[in-house]
Order: C-alpha cells, then sequence, then structure tokens
C-alpha cells in the first residue's frame, strides 16, 4: 500500500498514459499524476478510470498548465476484505476496532497504557469475528513503541487480524521508520473500512 | 542507389498512353494527355507522416489517402505524382533505403488499383520520413459533388468505420494487443474510396466529403458552414473499428482529436443524451478514412442498396436540418 506521484509534464500523448500504466503495475493503493496539458489530463483520467482507481478521481488545474490527476485504488481493500473473508470461512461478521489513543481511558496515562496492553492481548478471544485493527492518532504509537501493547498486536497480525496504521500519522510523530506492525495506510482505505466493518469498537 | 531501387518497383500500367513523353531518359518533367472532352481536372496534394510499421501498407495507405480527395468529389483518378522525404542512411541502426521502395511499391500497386498512371515524383533528404502524393483527377463539372452542397432533410452516409486516430496511438504506445490494432487499421486505411465515387457519379449525388484529419465531426462541420445549414450526427450510429473503443477508454485518444473538438466547440452542442466517449471519438482524426455522401431521405435505401452491392459498408450516421443558431450548427445526440 502506497502513494505514487508521477511528473509527466513534458511529454507527448501517448506518453502520459504509457507511464502511468507501467506504474500503476506495481499497484500502488493511489496515484497523483502531473501533466502539462488538457489532452493529457483527460487521457490519464480515462486511463485511471479503466484501470481500477476511480476512487476520488480528480482532475484539478493548478495552473495555466499544470493539471493534478488524481485516482486511488477504487476495489484493493474490498477485494482485500473479501479475500480475508473467503479465508475465513463461515466468519459470523466483521469487527473492526479504532483505536485513536494508545491509552484506554482517562484517569492515568500509566493505568490507561497497561490496560491498553490487556485490552489488546485479551482481543483473541473475539475469534474469528476480528476482522481488523485501525490506529490513528496517538493509537500509531502502539504499532511502533516496543511493549506489551506491541507483542499483543505482532501475535494478532500473526493471526491473520489486518492492521492499518495511519501514515499521515506516522509521519506526525516522527515514527514511520519505527513501525513494526501492520499496513501504513490512508484515510481513504480507513474510511473504506469503517464502511465495510459490520461491527466498530472503539474502546 | 536510388535509381537502381525505384526502377525495380513496377509501374502502374498506361493502356490508353496517357503518359505522351516520360521521365525514362531523365526527363523532369512529364507530359500527360488530357482528360476526355468536357471533363475538368480535380487536383490535390497529401503527405503523411508514418503511420503503423509495415512501409509497405504505410504506402498504401498514403496513396488511398491522396486518391481520397479525387473520390470525395466523384471523380476519377488519371495521373499522380510521388512525394518522399526520407533520411539518407548513414548509420546501421537508420532505416535502409528499401523501406523507401517498400513505400513506392505499396504506393503504386494502389494507384494501379485506381487506375491512374504515373507521372513522377520528387524525393528529399529529410529528418523523418514522409509520403504522399499529388493527384490530378478527372470530372464532369456538372456532376461533380461538393462540401458546400448539403440540403435539409438529407441523410449522411459513411463508408467506413471511424478510428485510425485511436488505433496509431495504441500502435505507436505499443499498447498490449497493438499487433492486432496495426491491422485493423491498415485493413481501412489501404482501402480505396472507389466504389463511393461511383456512387456518387451514379447518383448524381450533389454533396460529399472524405473523412481524414478533422475527423467525422470536424469535416461536417465544414460542410455544414459552407451549405449554411446544420447538421446532426447520432453518437450511437457511429461505426468504430474494432478495439478502437477499447482503447480509447484507456485514454489512448491524440491530442488532435481533442483540439479537433475544441476547434469545434463554439459551432457545437452535445446533447446530454450523448455518450461522452462516443461524441469525443466523433471528432478523432482519420488517416484515409470513409466517404461521406449526402443523400436525400427518399434515395437513401438506393444508396444503400448501391453500395452495398459493390462490397462498401453503408452506415447512416446523421441528417442534415435547416440552420439553427450558431452553437447548433452541429448537434451530436
Amino acid at each position: 500500500m502506497h502513494d505514487i506521484l508521477l511528473d509527466c509534464r513534458g511529454m507527448a500523448c501517448p506518453q502520459p498514459v504509457i507511464t502511468t500504466r507501467e506504474a500503476l503495475e506495481k499497484k500502488p493503493s493511489s496515484v497523483t499524476v502531473l501533466v502539462d496539458n488538457a489532452p493529457a489530463s483527460e487521457n490519464v483520467r480515462r486511463l485511471l478510470e479503466k484501470s481500477g482507481y476511480a476512487s476520488g478521481l480528480a482532475v484539478e488545474q493548478r495552473e495555466d498548465s499544470l493539471w493534478a490527476v488524481r485516482g486511488a485504488a477504487s476495489c484493493a481493500v474490498c477485494a482485500e476484505a473479501e479475500a480475508v473473508i473467503e479465508a475465513a470461512g463461515e466468519r459470523a461478521s466483521r469487527t473492526l476496532v479504532f483505536l485513536s489513543t494508545d491509552t484506554l481511558g482517562h484517569g492515568s496515562d500509566e493505568l490507561g497504557a497497561k490496560l491498553m496492553a490487556n485490552f489488546l492481548a485479551t482481543l483473541p478471544e473475539l475469534g474469528a469475528n476480528l476482522w481488523r485493527i485501525v490506529m490513528v492518532n496517538g493509537g500509531v504509537r502502539l504499532a511502533s513503541q516496543p511493549g506489551r501493547s506491541l507483542d499483543a498486536l505482532k501475535k494478532l497480525e500473526q493471526n491473520g487480524v489486518s492492521l492499518l496504521v495511519c501514515g499521515t500519522c506516522l509521519e506526525h510523530y516522527g515514527l514511520l521508520d519505527a513501525k513494526q506492525v501492520g499496513e501504513t495506510t490512508n484515510m481513504l482505505d480507513i474510511v473504506t473500512s469503517l464502511d465495510l466493518a459490520d461491527k466498530i469498537i472503539r474502546p | 542507389m536510388l535509381e537502381q531501387i525505384l526502377a525495380d518497383i513496377p509501374v502502374p500500367p498506361d493502356p490508353e498512353g496517357r503518359i505522351v513523353h516520360g521521365f525514362s531518359n531523365n526527363e523532369d518533367a512529364v507530359l500527360v494527355k488530357s482528360p476526355p472532352a468536357g471533363m475538368v481536372l480535380v487536383q490535390t496534394v497529401d503527405i503523411l507522416g508514418a503511420i503503423g510499421n509495415n512501409a509497405r501498407l504505410f504506402g498504401q495507405t498514403t496513396a488511398a489517402n491522396a486518391l481520397s480527395d479525387v473520390y470525395a468529389m466523384g471523380g476519377i483518378p488519371w495521373s499522380v505524382m510521388n512525394v518522399a522525404a526520407f533520411p539518407s542512411p548513414e548509420k546501421p541502426e537508420d532505416a535502409p533505403l528499401s523501406v523507401l521502395a517498400d513505400i513506392l511499391r505499396g504506393a503504386m500497386e494502389k494507384v494501379a488499383e485506381a487506375g491512374a498512371v504515373l507521372a513522377g515524383g520528387h524525393t528529399l533528404d529529410d529528418e523523418f520520413i514522409k509520403f504522399g502524393l499529388a493527384v490530378t483527377g478527372a470530372v464532369d463539372p456538372a456532376e461533380a459533388a461538393r462540401n458546400d452542397a448539403l440540403a435539409p432533410g438529407d441523410c449522411l452516409i459513411l463508408t467506413k468505420p471511424l478510428g485510425t486516430g485511436i488505433l496509431a496511438t495504441a500502435i505507436k504506445a505499443r499498447w498490449p494487443g497493438f499487433e492486432e490494432a496495426e491491422a485493423e487499421l491498415y485493413r481501412w486505411t489501404t482501402r480505396l474510396n472507389a466504389h463511393g465515387a461511383e456512387v456518387i457519379r451514379a447518383m448524381k449525388l450533389k454533396a460529399a466529403t472524405d473523412i481524414t484529419g478533422f475527423g467525422l465531426a470536424g469535416h461536417v462541420l465544414e460542410m455544414a458552414r459552407g451549405s449554411g445549414v446544420s447538421v446532426e450526427l447520432d453518437s450511437c450510429s457511429l461505426p468504430f473499428m474494432e478495439q478502437a473503443e477499447e482503447l480509447a477508454s484507456f485514454g489512448l485518444i491524440p491530442a488532435g482529436t481533442y483540439r479537433n473538438r475544441e476547434h469545434c466547440s463554439c459551432r457545437t452542442t452535445v446533447s446530454e443524451s450523448a455518450e461522452e466517449l462516443r461524441a469525443l471519438l466523433a471528432f478523432d482524426a482519420q488517416t484515409s478514412g470513409g466517404l461521406l455522401l449526402a443523400v436525400p431521405q427518399e434515395r437513401v435505401q438506393e444508396a444503400c442498396e448501391r453500395l452495398g452491392a459493390l462490397g462498401e459498408a453503408a452506415h447512416i450516421v446523421g441528417r442534415v436540418l435547416p440552420l439553427r443558431g450558431r452553437q447548433e450548427q452541429l448537434v451530436i445526440t
């Protein structure tokens, strides 16, 4: 899962389409293509739409001769979710756990950190229903800082639970390189996951 | 070297002796017999950059493309002159002169098929390969079809599908399936519009044109302006070459096609019901496209039957309306 930026300025048609198509072979989660003429912007838009990057598809003219064409993999997350469901056989429902801090409850952060570790260590009790854990804001520390919480997350991942870690948040806290579990993701995947889930737990 | 190559290429036959004094002894100009009394000359020149990767079929395409201007007026090709630009081969990776020979061979095959004779030509050293022909045809001036003689009530019949701009772009991009696209492209571009011209003469049609660089919609708008009428094109009825729509949906659309649409935009209305891509492809720049025949409503069936009997396609793509507002000189539904 990654985003890519392609600079196709100075290229005549059909080169921007060829360059974008080659980049899509790496299956990025989203792509932004810069072009310097209107026909190229329309052609790249058509390619993205046709190639399954129709989610949030937009052509934005930024300057007289600068267009940004953006699109995200519309079905990557759904397809992945379907595959998980299939692998799990008769999964009753999809439960998603949404973690926006690294502590549980208010009062004492020290206590909150312990409770969070216990919470994560107990999640396997949900069984096959536990589908995905999404970590945002302070929650991304759980995926990056050594400790019982990280160990619990690693175990969950090994058991086939999908872990999504917000890339913007990792960047904000300077933890991009420190992340040890889960996939770095974007808001589109997060929103799609929330939509796909049958039940959302927000401790 | 070049002379040797030219000498090996079969020259179109001249059974009537139209060439009175030829270029065999390095004469720089050629004496050509006039067409029969009462006929006038139709003159045209058309030169193309390389299209596709097959020299002989490119040669055939350029000849069919140049001859088409004569056919569009209902004319009969009389004589042609070749115009070739070719980079002198200096390095091993340069295109050898045999490529030029193949282009000429292909062109001469089509000139022979058209029944015209070769009245010479000119080759120059240039950076890129270009080839074309200056064509002289003959036509009875009272019966020549024109591009400014549309009348309200006429139906518009197209004799070849659209899509050469798309296919040529896919070939240039070496897009998956481009070999099939190339075969489909040449299948249509090498086809003479001779049968369409026959029908123009037989039915004494007043208005026709051939579809080339401005695309169907661009040429139709030219006709509408010249004739002081409006024209409606039905996007659902537009015929496309195999793969053309699919490749276009991937964005393999030449900049020229978008330019054509832009150029015509102030006189064009695209109705909301028209599919966006089809409406755009109405502007796809064509190489050696078909003829567009304007046929009075009551004679449409006759025209389709005549074209069919000659093995020619007949697609009814639109109709001529009385002049509407400037913004509605071309309406795509």
